[in-house]
């Protein structure tokens, strides 16, 4: 039978328009608000907008920060937490945050921490010592899950002997935190945007601290629209009246596209964006808007397989590192966003690092040893993406070193796979040379210094292994901050140069651009910024 | 008719079965670890191995797809590896925008395209037929990516008239509703929001439209040539009839057929997410987040949206044919006689 006799066309067609407009009600029903009661472009009687907005490459992976790792969450997550220190606004110092600077005691093992009075949460509940402690208690063994990813760096790890032992809470502002050995270092983790922001207990309880972040910061969370934005809005009740927000609204949206986020900038879409390189800077500039460039927190570096390759001698990583002629390269990818590594640590860090010296260019010699060592060809791996220390990617940096081996006569083969799939294979796979880099977390030259000492591959690709290194690095754990300490990873860069696990390339400077309406932008070498101290006129 | 379209649901069980199992063998196969990824660049080898114990990565793969595929029948696509949201929860937050844009982008592909190829038709071997073809060639091969930035940089880059990027001015942005930003800023009244949220909109699906637009263009063209031939036609035009009277309520509504499969399936393919327009426009759809999830190896994501999008393909091109069967007095579905 024919669907034609059943129902006539005509008849279809009105169903399905009375269909759709009971859907329309019936969604009229559901109602909806605005994210905010300020509008678009909304400003104060004194002429000053209440709305930054920032963008950034992505979303965050997550809003509570025992669960994330990337820098796109920590930017969010610095302006709504608190940590019990912080850093200095445009260095990695430590002053006081939540607490007074700690007391430690002579054998550097407990630190009290004398807490702010009357902080409260931004929902009300109160942000005191047995908040905190139950807030770095979550993420302490047997507690802490494997998807807490900066929890061991942060706060130790019982196998390794290192990190908190215990924590008491004699009173509602004291919390005196024991650890298993000293570390001199773990001052600056708690000032870190991962893992060391005290989240609301009653957020983490209820398991929804991760898109419900509640923190006792200087903004509060609003919304997260995935994919989009997140809204955020001045805590006005905020303990620290010196750091108190300045504008009302931070909107952090996330756009992907380099070019996107810069027209998005130019046209006053958003007052500021970073994740950029030097390909659009002169957009940036010649839009009206202004330029960040500072020094980053990072290094990067090739390493030599030094425990089965050719390169295990130094003679053979010498004649290599001299056969690259480091500055020209770093100047031609680079141009002027990179400055040259002459040291594992940027100079910035660690001026004593200076004292340094290096193996210099020289192509004639390289090509010498080569053919005494009998090399001739080798192969490096290499990952492609374009990662925060090598704007360029691996594959063009591959190239250019390839390019400077050809002239001493070594064909060098490159093996280059995604950033994801290069992490396994630096694991995995056979080679000679490998491209990699580092991002400093928190400051603390042992957060460089300390990754030729691990035992773990992932981290130290050139399997380096040195029992007079590893005791430094031991030393320089314990050692208080002072000439002593900066002795000691003197030493540790010295070897570096000398031993030459590593091939150091460039310092990537920060880059990001904002609107010469914002004020008080700086971009703190840990790649976050804290809006509450900035402005922006309408 | 409620038979066939039973059958041809039990008909996509087996569809989908397969596309479950394409994806998670490519996902398995060809895709990188997750391990380093998720935990991060402090992890050991030994809490790398946990984890992927944890998620069951170390289990034999058939398990591992059972597991899955009975978690899916009952509804529960899993956990994101890399957010620890749920999947259906993260898919649904991005679903809307992405329909959204679909939508306005066939409505504008099949207007202006339906529009331009009857002009083609009825103008045959003129100037209007010409520039209507070079239009759709244009459309049909200029990537997307590259027409996106042309479209910001003229409107929003110099001409400063239309926004780059993103959906709706985050503070006007409305909470609640059904996540359909158009429709929410219409029914709640507010104006200003739903003004920008049109501005937003605007150049996403002129860029996503382009090449549905093309196809439609050329699609109506022929089908109406074709039927512009037709006895019925000259019938009509010899018995008096107006040539305007004529094409639109005689020729166009039979060349109207086999574009209608046309938009239906071109629909399909952009409710499938748009990742090119999405990433230049900063979309927050489906398309990208699908592609920033295989990069990062988020295996249930990427599954539970393959899924998703072979359900929305099945169920648009349902709709299509029972659509056709009541536009098309030819079409039956009924049962066989004898």
């Amino acid at each position: 039978m024919s669907i034609n006799a059943e129902i006539s066309r005509r008849r279809f067609i009105e169903a399905m328009g009375a269909v759709s407009a009971l859907g329309v009600l019936g969604l009229a029903g559901c109602g909806s608000q605005r994210a905010s009661e300020a509008g678009s472009g909304s400003k104060t009687a004194s002429g000053v907008a209440d709305t930054i907005t920032f963008a950034q490459g992505a979303d965050p992976r997550g809003l509570d920060p025992a669960y994330v790792d990337d820098g796109e969450s920590a930017k969010i997550i610095c302006n709504i937490y608190d940590t019990l220190l912080r850093y200095d606004t445009e260095t990695c110092e430590v002053v006081a945050g939540l607490s007074q600077m700690p007391e430690i005691s002579d054998d550097g093992l407990t630190y009290t921490f004398n807490l702010q009075e009357g902080v409260k949460f931004h929902d009300g509940t109160d942000c005191d010592a047995e908040a905190v402690k139950a807030s770095i208690e979550r993420q302490l063994e047997p507690n802490r899950t494997e998807d807490m990813p900066y929890a061991s760096f942060v706060f130790g790890a019982e196998d390794s002997g290192t990190g908190i032992e215990s924590m008491e809470t004699p009173d509602a502002t004291t919390l005196v935190i024991k650890l298993r050995a000293a570390s001199t270092p773990f001052i600056k983790n708690m000032a870190m945007t991962l893992a060391a922001p005290v989240v609301a207990p009653s957020a983490f309880e209820a398991g929804s601290s991760n898109e419900q972040p509640v923190g006792s910061g200087p903004y509060k969370f609003v919304s997260w629209s995935k994919g989009e934005n997140v809204v955020l809005e001045a805590n006005e009740d905020y303990w620290d009246k010196e750091n108190a927000p300045k504008t009302k609204n931070v909107v952090f949206r996330f756009i992907a596209e380099n070019s996107s986020r810069v027209t998005a900038l130019t046209n006053g879409e958003v007052d500021i964006i970073d994740g950029i390189d030097a390909s659009v800077v002169d957009t940036i500039t010649q839009g009206g808007c202004e330029l960040f460039d500072e020094d980053g927190m990072n290094i990067n570096y090739m390493a030599f397989r030094t425990d089965n390759s050719q390169f295990t001698t130094v003679e053979a990583r010498r004649a290599f590192c001299q056969a690259v002629n480091v500055e020209e390269m770093v100047k031609s990818l680079y141009g002027d966003y990179a400055g040259v590594a002459t040291s594992v640590m940027p100079l910035w860090m660690a001026p004593y690092a200076e004292k340094v010296t290096r193996t210099a260019y020289d192509p004639d010699a390289a090509k010498a040893a080569f053919a005494e060592l009998g090399i001739t060809s080798c192969t490096m791996l290499t990952y492609t993406n374009p990662r925060p220390y090598n704007s360029v990617g691996g594959q063009a940096l591959a190239e250019a070193i390839q390019g400077y081996l050809a002239k001493v006569g070594v064909d060098m083969e490159i093996v280059s796979y995604d950033w994801t799939t290069y992490k396994t294979k630096v694991e995995t796979d056979a080679f000679d040379v490998c491209l990699s880099g580092w991002i400093g977390d928190n400051g603390d030259p042992d957060n460089f210094m300390n990754l030729l000492a691990d035992e773990n591959v992932s981290m130290n690709a050139a399997r380096f292994r040195s029992e007079e290194y590893n005791a430094l690095i031991k030393k320089g754990l314990e050692t208080a901050d002072g000439d002593e300490r900066d002795d000691i990873y003197l030493q540790c860069e010295q070897m570096v140069a000398d031993q030459m696990p590593w091939m150091l390339i460039s310092h990537s400077k920060n880059l990001a651009g904002y609107s010469p309406k914002v004020k008080g932008f700086f971009y703190h070498p840990t790649g976050v910024v804290r809006m509450e101290g900035l402005t922006k006129s309408a | 008719m409620l038979k066939y379209i039973v059958k041809r649901m039990l008909q996509a069980i087996p569809v989908l079965l397969g596309v479950s199992v394409i994806v998670f063998l490519i996902m398995r196969v060809f895709s990188a670890d997750p391990a380093p990824v998720v935990l991060g660049q402090h992890a050991t080898p030994e809490a790398m191995q946990a984890w992927r114990d944890a998620q069951g990565l170390n289990d034999p793969i058939i398990a591992q797809y059972f597991d899955f595929l009975f978690g899916a029948i009952r509804g529960d696509l899993g956990e994101s590896y890399y957010t620890h949201a749920p999947v259906l929860q993260e898919l649904m937050a991005r679903f809307p925008a992405t329909v959204e844009l679909a939508l306005v982008a066939i409505v504008i592909a099949a207007v202006v395209g339906v529009a331009l190829g009857v002009l083609s038709a009825t103008h045959k071997n003129t100037a209007i037929d010409g520039i209507a073809t070079v239009l759709a060639l244009v459309g049909v091969s200029m990537p997307i990516f590259w027409l996106g930035v042309l479209l910001i940089i003229l409107f929003a880059g110099v001409l400063h008239v239309l926004p780059s990027s993103g959906r709706i001015d985050p503070l006007l942005q409305p909470v609640g509703g059904t996540g359909f930003y158009l429709l929410d800023t219409l029914l709640s009244g507010d104006f200003e929001a739903f003004g920008d949220a049109l501005s937003h909109i605007i150049l996403p699906a002129l860029a996503l439209s382009m090449y549905s637009m093309a196809v439609i263009t050329r699609m109506t063209r022929s089908s109406m040539l074709e039927t512009l031939n037709e006895d019925y036609v000259r019938t009509a035009r010899a018995k008096g009839l107006k040539l305007g009277r004529v094409h639109r309520h005689h020729a166009l509504r039979c060349a109207m057929l086999p574009v209608t499969t046309v938009i239906g399936l071109q629909l399909g393919s952009l409710l499938g997410g748009a990742m090119l327009t999405e990433t230049v426009f900063a979309w927050p759809g489906i398309g990208k987040y699908v592609v920033d999830c295989i990069l990062k190896s988020d295996f249930p994501v990427v599954q539970g949206a393959v899924l998703l999008i072979g359900v929305i393909f099945i169920v648009i091109n349902l709709i299509v044919d029972v659509v056709y069967a009541y536009l098309d007095p030819r079409i039956t579905y009924a049962k066989e006689e004898g």
